[in-house]
């Protein structure tokens, strides 16, 4: 996690100035003066993001050596390609902010930074592909699409291009969803299956519901968050609970419905308990998939102190 | 549509083009499968992204030769991709080898890539189309990913600490396999015979090594020397590597065949 740095004394006219530019809708550029608390904490968000794009790629990218069929396997190939992409232009978006690639990528790989949930889940069967990309995607474009109207600029340019694409995702899933949702009964029973285990992971990914604090009403007034965690479930189980039951399918929480009176969806509360260990790292594959992590950094010590040498000589030219 | 195949009226050529288009079919999707484990778990963000997309054109390219071939046996692409016994592929033994470390698969991609060229000008030059126009079109892409490997060579052997030793490792251990990709059957006699291809695998063997060479010597490499060449993929005699690949290539596919996926 990005070290808090103390902050230094901030000038309240200056402050003040600030919180009414964003308050006004105005957004901020690279390299612009922002109150410390703010970019640590636009750092932190940006970090985690481009983490779990990193990490994201694990899970779907165990089924690009199976996937049945070759236009699937481009397919995926092309989707995992994304992520990571979007990994590349996060990474990016956060060295504005002041920490390097390397460092992020290094203590991303140690084990000692954040990820989303999601991404600590193993996925077991071939249904798990279509889940991730209807599901796991369609819940992150919840909170990624309400970001676009972030305060940080860098950061809202790169979400619209992110969101375009994850929509792709979510189509291409579709696609995969409904071959196996009209398909054989073994077919169906696998997606069923799969639908089942992602369920409480995807209800964990938005978070629980927020505390009102004057943390939370800091980050809503700069725009670092911009809709409750409550809100963002609520609009991804309006979007997604319909996919579920036009195919026939059951909703794993059987406890699930549409209250009138409220306008929202009640649900049973999910175990937090499970989300605070997963976030920790100690979900059940955090362990496994960050050693994969580690073994090819480590395999690939000496093509990056190539590449380093080999710019460092560049620039030697140069100067 | 009918593929090239459908215009040659003599069976025996017929069946000599349908094997020789295979090879080419074979050779890119496993090459496209074992560039595609690097996803995700490139040396750098970029290198991925970059591997990725190199993986789909060739997993693109395979699918594109099996139409063809589909076109005239009246299958599909995937059916020839995924529903065939080990021994009915006729890849070389060079694609199919695990990726071990990225120097390894860059050596693999520059010396197959400068193979890929000259087996794609002959199918140019074979006057049938539509593989002719395809293999030109096919021919763009496949030089970038030469470019690619070139790139990552000159780089791992002239900045790298112990770079030139680690790459003149991989290229020892793929020269065998890589001129393995010019073994010749019958088919190459039948289709020489019949003026569909203008050129033997002797003869492209030794152009591709005037091609290569100056290129490994300029990253400081030897080409080795005395290797004789790994046989048998052409015949569907395959290394340990193989059976592995092919059992999670069609893990899913094979456990339902006639299921759409």
């Amino acid at each position: 996690m990005p070290e808090t740095t103390p902050a230094a004394p901030e000038d309240p006219e200056v402050l003040a100035e600030f919180t009414a530019r964003v308050r006004a809708g105005e957004q901020i550029e690279a390299g612009e003066w922002v109150p410390e608390e703010y970019r640590f904490e636009a750092l932190r968000l940006i970090n985690m993001h481009a983490n779990s794009e990193i990490m994201g790629a694990l899970p779907e990218r165990e089924w690009i050596p199976r996937a049945p069929g070759l236009a699937r396997k481009m397919a995926l190939t092309a989707k995992v390609q994304d992520e990571v992409g979007h990994g590349m232009l996060l990474y990016r978006v956060a060295e504005t902010l002041g920490r390097s690639r390397d460092e992020m990528i290094a203590e991303l790989v140690a084990g000692r930074a954040r990820f989303h949930n999601v991404f600590h889940y193993p996925a077991e069967t071939w249904a798990d592909v279509a889940i991730i990309q209807v599901f796991v995607d369609g819940a992150a474009m919840q909170t990624q699409g309400a970001l676009r109207s972030c305060s940080y600029a860098p950061y809202a340019r790169v979400l619209k291009r992110i969101c375009y694409e994850e929509d792709f995702h979510i189509q291409l899933g579709l696609d995969v969803w409904r071959a196996l949702a009209e398909g054989t009964p073994a077919q169906r029973a696998m997606l069923q299956d799969a639908l089942c285990r992602w369920w409480t992971p995807i209800m964990h990914f938005f978070g629980m519901l927020d505390r009102v604090s004057p943390h939370t009403e800091k980050m809503l007034a700069w725009r670092i968050k911009v809709k409750s965690n409550e809100e963002l479930r609520q609009q991804f189980l309006r979007k997604f609970v319909p996919i579920i039951l036009e195919y026939g399918l059951d909703v794993p929480d059987p406890n699930l419905r549409w209250a009138e009176d409220e306008q929202r969806y009640v649900y049973t509360e999910p175990d937090w308990e499970e989300l605070k260990r997963v976030g920790r790292n100690g979900g059940p594959k955090s362990a496994e998939r960050l050693a994969l992590r580690q073994r090819f950094h480590a395999q690939h010590a000496w093509v990056r102190e190539a590449m380093s040498r080999w710019r460092a000589r560049a620039d030697g030219a140069v100067a | 549509m009918p593929g090239a195949l459908a215009a040659i009226a003599d069976p025996a050529v017929r069946a000599a083009y349908r094997e020789w288009l295979l090879r080419i079919a074979d050779d890119e999707l496993v090459i496209g499968h074992r560039h595609s484990e690097w996803t995700g778990f490139g040396p750098d963000i970029e290198s991925d992204v970059a591997m990725s997309s190199i993986a789909q054109e060739e997993l693109g390219h395979g699918r594109a030769w099996y139409e063809q071939i589909a076109a005239d046996d009246g299958g599909d692409a995937d059916r020839l991709a995924f529903g065939r016994a080990p021994d009915e592929y006729r890849h070389a033994a060079l694609l199919e080898q695990e990726n071990g470390g990225w120097e390894y698969s860059m050596i693999r991609l520059m010396l197959y890539e400068a193979f890929e060229i000259g087996r794609l000008r002959l199918v140019a030059a074979s006057g049938h189309e539509p593989v002719a126009g395809l293999a030109q079109t096919l021919s763009r892409e496949e030089r970038y990913h030469g470019l690619f490997a070139d790139t990552w060579l000159t780089r791992l052997a002239g900045a790298a600490p112990g770079g030139p030793e680690r790459i003149q490792a991989a290229l020892d251990r793929a020269w065998p396999d890589a001129l393995g990709l010019f073994e010749s059957t019958a088919a190459d006699e039948v289709l020489q015979r019949a003026g569909v291809l203008q050129s033997s695998p002797s003869a492209e063997r030794e152009a591709w090594v005037a091609t290569v060479r100056p290129v490994l010597e300029r990253y400081g490499l030897a080409v080795p020397s005395g290797a004789g060449a790994r046989e048998g993929g052409r015949r569907g005699v395959h290394t340990a590597a193989f059976e592995p690949l092919l059992a999670q290539l069609t893990e899913v596919w094979k456990s339902d065949p006639e299921a759409r996926w």
